[in-house]
């Protein structure tokens, strides 16, 4: 096989040195897997001659953008070929009439909204990993970010998809008009985790940038005043840009780290963010202040100009980098509540960590019902893993009994697809399974992800295998 | 199998044609019974919402015609969360009204008529108001669908933030039926603007208009649909001109023995309507590429939908005296998989067999 890929790409971008493997054969979470070899294609047609090789030998093909996701959507858990996109990494056309651009898979989020500066559009999906992550990554696992409260995951802006199924035939879905007749195939293969197709070009909307932006920082003594002022904006008709919450343990391990100028001595703090009109921002800051006020916010701050709104974010999407100072590993969620649900389901939270004695840090997408909690820990005290791996079970069933979901940005994968019978029944399961095999009935396309084998495996401890944390 | 569903004379039995059966299920197992029985004796199967997008695809010649009408109930709503669930036999407006009650709105189309939301969800339409809330298929949170063949099926979550699993609320929306009955689903809800403004313009001015809940043109004017704060509404009133009117005014869908959708990349759009024939109403959605027109005949269409395809669009027909003319035009190049992916749903192809683009 090896030699087949070699003549297919070239020797330098098929790799099967014990580094290579090892670089590839794992993602930002705790799982590792056993590639066989590892192959960086630049083109369609490449990637159609990598599937054709591996339905003739019969091996897996996981698809890896940069590899920033934490539920190992992008590790060979079962061994074959990790397809890496990052060399297909042009951004062919940016459209600024029709407002979209056409990149291919491998183009790192930040650098598409750098290239559409000069046009004053972006994209909207901002993930906190967006310096590195890449646009395949997020197609893959329907990425949010901060601002996707009013603009939506990546989903509400993919137009069109070129994708390689898994008979090695290229096709398109989807085009710049709205609408498409027949089945939306686009909507299945977003967030699809690469388990049905391999994209290999995307043509994403751009959205033109706002005339104006305020960000106020409100700080609270509680986390139920901060949860009640999110309800507050959004029942007084604002849907803000962004709506942000730190915790306090979060909050000073960022300070310590960043000097973000993030209150400390605040139970919670809330970042929130509107854009547009200028006359339009002003009163809604007006009236988010109000809210906050009313619910005993002990400050509520207006960033200054650009740069202080810049440190403030920064201090935002650092959160998680800023934890290590904390403990040597950690362990991060993903989870969705209702909104309304977000003050019983934070007490479980903090209860939970507090009963396995583990500090729990918490910095979420407040407005969407989006929580991140964080778990620091040191793996090499006996014990720890199994403790964190228990505590992270009850988070995940503490928030589907309150009708939250499994996962808001960072996908399924391997972490959570034992999981998934909390949500779904065995016929739900099933008709997610049959999607998968019309696809690829051979299992070819990362396998043993989303979908947990067979129809009824539900096997809570099967979710974090032992001593995967070091 | 007994069928506990209400069986009823159909007013319109000579539209529908002789012996053709008639079911109300009022709940989901009664639809789920009614279907598995449909795939065991291979009835071909007709779902009628309120009838407002009968018009849309190929004719299907129904052994069995099954309204939704018997489930119509509100579920759930939690307007903090801005999120209801409802069942499919809903009518729209039914739905907006009492949303309406709390400040909220589902942003579904203006001007529903009867019609449905799992009918709107099934046929893929959009209100004017897309523009700034997106499209239909954004906004779907759940579905839960009765398959072809009887299974009751949920996909998504009553959340408004979800990648667990693959997205079949989105796949659902515009698939006519073919994956399942939508019998509930949950909408994503937004706050009505506190502030309206319709503001009338001349057509081709070009204006510098931030966040309109929409823009619509036709032959004689421009109308631009403002909503927000007070002060956003306001100043952007003051800054754009034109005859303005302190609320929202949606055009009347245009009404002619014909009725088309044109979709095409939205920059496109002004070439194509140039081209269009002289005889034909429009309303363009600027910004967004849709285009519903109303004409006398098909003359003309033919040669629009094959700008239009060239584009990566589509002209499809909506209302039509059947001449002969095709009611989707080029099927998409993906329809293997698409058959495929819909026998797995309905492996007997009951739910309006042969309706969809490439008569799947």
């Amino acid at each position: 096989m090896y030699d087949e890929l070699i003549a297919a790409l070239d020797a330098e971008r098929v790799l099967q040195t014990p580094l290579a493997l090892h670089v590839y054969g794992r993602d930002a979470g705790v799982y590792r897997g056993q590639p066989a070899v590892v192959v960086l294609p630049e083109t369609t047609a490449e990637v159609v001659r990598v599937v054709e090789i591996a339905n003739r030998h019969e091996v897996p093909v996981v698809a890896r953008g940069a590899g920033t996701g934490l539920a190992a959507g992008a590790v060979a858990t079962e061994g074959g070929i990790v397809l890496v996109t990052t060399k297909m990494n042009r951004i062919e056309e940016i459209d600024p009439d029709n407002r979209t651009a056409l990149v291919g898979p491998g183009v790192i989020n930040l650098d598409l909204s750098k290239a559409a500066e000069p046009y004053a559009l972006h994209f909207a999906p901002d993930p906190s990993s967006q310096a590195a992550c890449t646009i395949g990554g997020n197609v893959a696992n329907n990425s949010g970010g901060p601002h996707c409260l009013a603009e939506g995951s990546t989903v509400n802006h993919v137009l069109a998809l070129e994708v390689v199924l898994a008979d090695g035939s290229v096709a398109m879905v989807g085009s710049a008009a709205p609408d498409p007749i027949g089945l939306d195939l686009r909507g299945l293969l977003v967030g699809s985790e690469g388990t049905l197709a391999i994209v290999t070009k995307i043509l994403v909307r751009l959205l033109p940038n706002p005339p104006d932006v305020r960000t106020l920082l409100c700080s609270f003594d509680s986390i139920a005043d901060a949860a009640a002022t999110v309800s507050g904006i959004i029942a007084a008709g604002i849907v803000p840009a962004a709506l942000e919450m730190m915790d306090q343990a979060i909050t000073r391990a960022v300070e310590n780290w960043l000097h973000a100028g993030l209150p400390t001595d605040a139970t919670a703090i809330l970042l929130a963010e509107v854009v547009g009109d200028t006359a339009a921002v002003e009163a809604e800051a007006k009236v988010m202040a109000e809210v906050a006020h009313a619910h005993h916010a002990r400050d509520v701050r207006m960033a200054a100009d650009d740069s202080e709104r810049a440190l403030l974010w920064k201090g935002r999407k650092a959160a998680f980098g800023a934890v290590a100072q904390a403990a040597p590993n950690y362990y991060l969620h993903d989870t969705v509540v209702p909104r309304t649900r977000l003050v019983e389901t934070m007490a479980k939270v903090y209860e939970i960590g507090a009963r396995h004695e583990l500090q729990m840090l918490n910095v979420f997408h407040a407005g969407d019902g989006n929580l991140h909690p964080l778990m620091v820990f040191d793996a090499s005290v006996p014990g720890m893993t199994e403790k964190v791996q228990q505590a992270a079970d009850e988070l995940v069933a503490a928030c589907v009994a309150v009708g939250g979901v499994l996962s808001g940005e960072h996908g399924i994968g391997r972490e959570k697809r034992d999981l998934m019978p909390l949500m779904f029944s065995a016929t739900d399961l099933d008709a997610q399974a049959r999607i998968k095999e019309t696809f690829d009935p051979h299992n070819r396309f990362n396998p043993g992800k989303v979908l947990p084998t067979g129809a009824r495996c539900f096997d809570l401890g099967a979710s974090v295998p032992p001593g995967a944390w070091v | 199998m007994s069928i506990r569903a209400a069986r009823t004379e159909v007013a319109s039995r000579a539209l529908l044609g002789e012996g053709v059966e008639t079911l109300h299920p009022s709940s989901i197992d009664e639809m789920a019974e009614t279907l598995a029985e449909a795939t065991a004796k291979k009835r071909h199967t007709l779902i009628w919402g309120g009838g407002t997008h009968q018009g849309i695809g190929y004719r299907v010649d129904p052994d069995l015609v099954i309204f939704t009408d018997h489930l119509a109930r509100v579920i759930d709503w939690e307007p903090d969360d801005l999120t209801v669930v409802v069942e499919g036999g809903v009518k729209i407006a039914d739905l907006e009204a009492l949303l309406a009650t709390r400040g909220q709105t589902a942003v579904l189309p203006e001007d529903p008529g009867g019609g449905t939301v799992g009918g709107m969800m099934a046929a893929g339409v959009s209100g004017f108001r897309r523009a700034r809330y997106g499209p239909t298929r954004d906004r779907i949170l759940e579905v839960q669908a009765v398959t072809g063949d009887g299974r009751i099926v949920k996909g998504g979550g009553r959340v408004v933030k979800n990648v667990t699993g693959y997205d079949l609320p989105r796949v659902v929306v515009g698939s006519f039926g073919s994956l399942g009955v939508i019998v509930s689903c949950c909408l994503k809800l937004w706050p009505t603007p506190r502030s309206t403004a319709t503001l009338t313009i001349e057509p081709g001015r070009l204006v510098d208009v931030h966040r309109p809940l929409a823009v619509l043109s036709d032959r004689s004017s421009t109308k631009i649909y403002l909503g927000g704060t007070e002060a956003e509404v306001g100043n952007q009133v003051t800054r754009l001109g034109g005859e303005t009117q302190n609320e929202l005014v949606w055009p009347a869908v245009p009404y002619r023995t014909w009725a088309f959708s044109l979709r095409v990349p939205p920059q496109t759009a002004a070439g194509l309507i140039a081209g269009m024939p002289a005889d034909a109403d429009f309303i363009h959605q600027v910004g967004i590429g849709e285009i519903t027109i109303a004409a006398p005949s098909s003359d003309g269409m033919a040669m629009l939908r094959s700008k239009a395809e060239a584009v990566g669009g589509a002209l499809i027909v909506t209302r039509a005296a059947d001449d002969g003319f095709d009611p989707w035009g080029t099927p998409p190049p993906t329809l293997d998989l698409q058959r495929k992916l819909i026998a797995a749903f309905d492996p007997q192809r009951v739910i309006n067999p042969g309706r969809l683009p490439g008569r799947i």
